[in-house]
């Protein structure tokens, strides 16, 4: 029940929050030089003045302002992303078409990069002071002083170039008509670079904290009880010390998922891969307002929706955290 | 006797291709990029919409690689002696893609209600036309109020896409559920469009040419990053990578790969020419002695060989080699620093900064730009580089807001259509970037453009226009860069692909793949 | 003195510190080195590295001294990442510090503002920010200003709650001071140890979303980055891949070291955890 109410307040406040990004990036991306009209009746070769005042009119731009605005936000309240005149299609439906992609890429990136940062750190912490640690944590620190798109270019550069084991580009093999396990293998073989490229940064980060976090946590004084009372090493760190080090790391982790959906431009644009990241970043060379404007909102959505997923998580490995939290 | 005497073509003739070995079946990958808005090429004509759509939707006419008209839902036509009277006879049998009859009445509907409503190249042109009629249903006749000699090159696919009356009569055009699932006449038919990734297109089994096309697919790839579509070609991904898809210095590399070839034709009708707007209305750019020094200090002949890796060739006027009237009878500005230093000097130029704005396409585009800020920086001007991207350059250079800007245009065959646009005074219109924008205002020649576009007979086009081109090159309106090449780079067994003006955008109609 | 001497002490972060200066030196003396600028064509295109006297890196797609690229790219990583640290500093310690500090609506609302900030997608706010200030390396700072001040307000903000707590401000508040003056005078100085190793941080992650930006395009087209010179290079990475890797090191080299340097801070300033706990 209290759960129930925790969720309901966090619904409505996330609503809110979305309302106003919604509010605030309108304003942003209608500050841009360029309006959307001219950029299409451009691309045509040639452009009259009906032509553009015809376009803006379809487009609604020959409103005022706040009448716009007001359209937009009234739009939002009713689920309603608006249409894109450009691609001649809704938004929802355009994002719909290139979400999953995203939430493939980012979320096996972001999988990988937990339990590979996490099992790390804790290799890593366990074996405090050895080549081995030191070793791994010089690993670390590199990715993580690495730019994601630099590594993804000698990535494709190395393995799919030179060597030529993996596809460099591209979502799936374009017309083969394979289906069922075969298509899954074809996804997975062009999923390799991309999250491997985009969670190593993320692995080295959580792979630090939850070195640090299991050092810290074994400093503490129930730990040194537990020695005491004669547990073994690998006994202690299971039971007591990882449980306790991970936490942080699962909430930092968590944060950050949400913004891994927004933020996968890059590695969609090296890639080739058609997630909302490029999407966004093509819409907005067009000032097509409406598409950029539905991809912060979901890319938003996201964030929240991690972030309460996270606090239930919480919630339910730590009990005593109360609903303020 | 005229020039322009009634003229049939016959459709044996441009069927005349060699009948060898000619293999049907197959796949064709070829790149696009950028990926297009939309498909539905009446309301969408950029290139790559073009590109694609090209294969879906067909004009009355095609046009060779001498932009000579060939057949296309017309078999034959007829322009009568004065000029002003287009009859144009229909293929028989052809249908729609959903099965539906194609009449004259959709190429009536087509030119005369939905074009003249989207599609603002196409109106200009459409100004000349008195009436479009339909006596019957295979017949069309266009009338014309004068003479327009450039108006034989109106009938190309992207100019005048033929579209289905059917679907659009009396609808949104622009709301049409119908664009997502565009319906035309042309061999190949819309199967599926993955956003982000690929458009599909299958072989229309019912198409009215006997035997075309070959191919039973094509697949348009959309790969956002440069490099990548280089990899993609390398790797066998796909097997076209039409002009302007990869990088200038990816060329040679791929080209010397086994069983690559690649050919600069396919952009006759196009022509693309770079050049830069100098801004005349204000600044530096205003004085004409100013635009002359920037014309020496440039050197174009240092980016046509290392920014465009020996593609292109130096523009010497207003209108491209390509283009029909072109003359070389003007004066020629070399690369000379010093004739430049001396032009600034008696200007009193006093080192105001001048902005250039690239053309945000790329990095051929950028380092050009790069280039000639180093080429005037030499001269002793002072450059700042703007930076913006698409959107950004539209506006700029749509409100003016530029001192030099990077730009290039199709000519469309025929300087009335794609030349002298951007110089006469009539076109300089706040709002687009596609007309006069350097605020070039020249009554004198005004007059002589205007002439020479409704002359009857092309010896007295060719001499008014060589006239204009000795003119106005003195005057330096604009900064002349280069006549651009877009290499078209193909697996060698991929054949007929490229056969006429427009190239790759309507190539796969003819082209096969040898087994 | 201790301080210096548990920072000199590790190894890593005297490794940075190395690093660090002489980039800060190949910066500084960049013109002096390169008097040509950047820019300049000075040879064919495409030399490749110690192939030619005067040109030890080689040359780019127009003939441009790679050497000199980087070193001038070196000045505008080290400024951007600079500036935008003190301008993401500059809103997110007064706000994280005044929320700390007065607690009750003003911690509510400014937290929500922070939040805020946090559910917009980083990247994707900075890109948009750039295309409509236009790439210059003011809106490039200001973009990444905006976008990394959040953990920076809440650092503050968690600090000043801690140190509010203790005995001192107590102390202070019974002496008479004001609320403001225990605030800038006693409290503030408190938090500047955690704020300066985030700040070392920050610095590298301004330079990383620097050249991300300008990869994408959105560089100053009037400035040598790090970035654009890997964004240009990119497609002729096939044939000529020292052009995209050079600064990519570079890149890495910079970030690695200041990295060390933001941990060897940490460690000196919190003793209290063993040093090998932070690697």
């Amino acid at each position: 029940m209290q759960i129930a109410i925790a969720i309901f307040s966090r619904l409505v406040k996330a609503a809110l929050t979305l309302l106003a990004i919604a509010v605030l990036n309108f304003f942003l991306v209608h500050a841009a030089p360029g309006d959307p009209a001219v950029v299409l009746a451009g691309e045509a070769g040639a452009a009259d003045e009906a032509m553009i005042e015809q376009l803006r009119e379809r487009f609604g731009l020959d409103q005022p302002f706040h009448v716009q605005l007001g359209k937009y936000v009234w739009g939002i309240v009713q689920f309603d992303l608006g249409y894109s005149f450009r691609q001649g299609a809704p938004v929802s439906q355009l994002i719909a078409e290139r979400l999953p992609a995203t939430l493939l890429l980012t979320m096996t990136a972001f999988g990988i990069s937990l339990a590979c940062g996490i099992a790390l750190g804790v290799a890593a912490a366990a074996r405090v002071g050895k080549a081995s640690d030191t070793m791994l944590t010089t690993l670390a620190l590199l990715f993580y002083a690495t730019p994601l798109y630099w590594l993804a270019l000698m990535a494709v550069l190395v393995f799919s170039v030179w060597l030529g084991w993996l596809p460099g580009f591209g979502y799936e093999t374009v017309g083969a008509n394979y289906t069922g396990l075969t298509r899954l293998l074809d996804i997975l073989k062009h999923l390799i670079l991309p999250a491997l490229t985009l969670g190593l940064f993320f692995m080295s980060v959580y792979m630090r904290m939850t070195r640090a976090s299991m050092l810290e946590v074994s400093q503490l004084d129930f730990v040194k009880t537990a020695r005491a009372k004669g547990l073994s090493g690998p006994a202690i760190r299971r039971r007591h010390i990882l449980r306790n080090a991970i936490l942080p790391v699962v909430t930092l982790a968590g944060l950050q998922a949400g913004q891994l959906v927004g933020g996968a431009v890059l590695t969609e644009t090296v890639f080739a891969w058609p997630g909302i990241g490029r999407l966004m970043f093509e819409s907005l060379a067009a000032r097509d307002y409406n598409t950029i404007l539905g991809v912060f909102i979901v890319s938003a959505a996201m964030v929240i929706l991690f972030n309460i997923i996270t606090d239930l998580v919480y919630r339910i490995v730590d009990p005593r955290i109360g609903a303020t939290a | 006797m005229t020039y322009l005497k009634a003229t049939t073509f016959l459709i044996a003739a441009a069927l005349a291709a060699p009948a060898l070995a000619q293999q049907d079946g197959g796949r064709l990958d070829i790149v696009v990029q950028p990926e297009p808005p939309g498909l539905m090429l009446g309301l969408v004509q950029n290139g790559p919409t073009q590109m694609v759509s090209g294969d879906i939707y067909e004009s009355l006419l095609r046009y060779t690689t001498d932009l000579e008209p060939q057949p296309s839902l017309a078999k034959s036509w007829t322009i009568s002696d004065d000029g002003l009277v287009y009859t144009f006879k229909l293929q028989d049998g052809v249908t729609w893609h959903d099965g539906e009859p194609f009449t004259a009445a959709d190429v009536v509907f087509s030119a005369d209600v939905f074009l003249r409503e989207t599609h603002a190249r196409l109106r200009s042109s459409l100004a000349y036309v008195q009436s479009i009629e339909a006596p019957d249903d295979t017949t069309v006749v266009f009338t014309l109020k004068e003479p327009f000699g450039p108006f034989i090159n109106a009938f190309e696919v992207g100019t005048m896409p033929i579209v289905p009356k059917h679907i659009y009569e009396g609808t949104d055009y622009a709301t049409n559920e119908m664009n997502a699932t565009p319906i035309g006449t042309g061999p190949f038919k819309f199967d599926k469009w993955e956003k982000g990734s690929y458009i599909h297109l299958v072989k229309n089994e019912d198409y009215y040419v006997e035997g075309l096309p070959h191919l039973d697919e094509i697949f348009y790839r959309v790969i956002p990053d440069a490099a990548a579509r280089a990899v993609a070609f390398e790797t066998g991904e796909v097997d076209v990578l039409p002009g302007g898809s990869v990088e200038n210095w990816d060329v040679p590399r791929l080209t010397e790969m086994e069983g690559v070839c690649s050919t600069g034709k396919g952009w006759e009708f196009f022509a693309p020419h770079a050049w830069m707007w100098l801004n005349n209305r204000e600044g530096p750019t205003s004085n004409k002695l100013f635009r002359q020094a920037v014309m020496y200090a440039l050197d174009r002949e240092f980016v046509k060989e290392v920014v465009w890796n020996g593609f292109g060739t130096v523009a010497t006027g207003p209108i491209s080699s390509k283009t029909n009237f072109y003359s070389d009878d003007v004066t020629i500005y070399d690369h000379n620093p010093d004739k430049a230093k001396e032009l600034l000097a008696e200007m009193g130029y006093d080192g105001e900064p001048v902005r250039v704005l690239p053309l945000p396409y790329g990095e051929t585009w950028q380092r050009w730009a790069e280039a000639v800020r180093q080429n005037l920086s030499e001269v002793g001007i002072n450059v700042e580089l703007d930076s913006t991207d698409v959107a950004g350059w539209n506006e700029k250079t749509s409100q003016w807001d530029y001192d030099m800007a990077f730009t290039y245009l199709y000519q469309y065959g025929d300087p009335a259509l794609g030349v002298s646009r951007n110089y006469v005074a009539s076109q300089i219109k706040k709002g687009s970037p596609w007309n006069n924008v350097e605020g070039y205002d020249n009554p004198a020649l005004d007059e002589k453009w205007n002439a020479a576009a409704t002359m009857v007979t092309p010896a007295e086009r060719e001499t008014a226009y060589a006239e204009i081109q000795k003119e106005i090159v003195d005057d330096v309106p604009v900064a002349w860069l280069l006549e651009l090449e877009f290499p078209t780079i193909y697996r060698c067994n991929v054949k007929d692909l490229v056969t006429t003006a427009i190239g790759v955008n309507d190539g796969p109609r003819g082209a096969w793949i040898e087994q | 003195m201790t301080l210096w001497k548990r920072f000199s002490s590790n190894t890593g972060a005297m490794i940075g510190v190395i690093i660090l200066l002489l980039v800060i030196a190949i910066a500084l003396l960049a013109p002096v080195i390169f008097p040509k600028g950047p820019w300049q064509m000075v040879q064919r295109p495409f030399l490749a590295p110690f192939s030619t006297d005067g040109l030890p890196l080689g040359t780019d797609t127009l003939g441009r001294n790679v050497a000199a690229q980087l070193a001038y790219g070196a000045r505008v990583s080290l400024l951007v990442g600079l500036v935008s640290t003190v301008v993401a500093l500059l809103i997110g310690v007064p706000l994280g510090a005044v929320a700390g500090f007065y607690g009750s609506w003003v911690d509510e609302g400014a937290m929500r503002f922070t939040e805020f900030f946090q559910t917009i997608p980083n990247f994707a706010l900075a890109i948009v920010l750039v295309a409509i200030l236009e790439p210059t390396l003011t809106s490039i700072t200001l973009a990444i200003a905006i976008v990394s001040w959040p953990p920076v307000a809440r650092l503050v903000r968690a600090e000043v709650m801690s140190v509010r707590k203790r005995e001192f401000v107590d102390a202070a508040r019974v002496a008479g001071l004001t609320r403001r003056r225990i605030l800038v005078a006693q409290v503030l100085p408190n938090t500047v140890s955690p704020i300066i190793v985030m700040a070392s941080l920050m610095v590298a992650t301004a330079i990383l979303l620097e050249s991300s930006l300008s990869f994408l395009g959105l560089g100053d087209p009037n400035a040598m980055s790090w970035g654009y010179m890997i964004g240009a290079a990119r497609t002729v990475i096939r044939q000529h891949w020292w052009l995209s890797f050079l600064p990519g090191i570079a890149i890495v080299i910079t970030v690695l070291a200041l990295n060390l340097i933001g941990e060897g801070l940490n460690d000196a300033l919190n003793p209290h955890l063993s040093r090998k706990a932070r690697a």
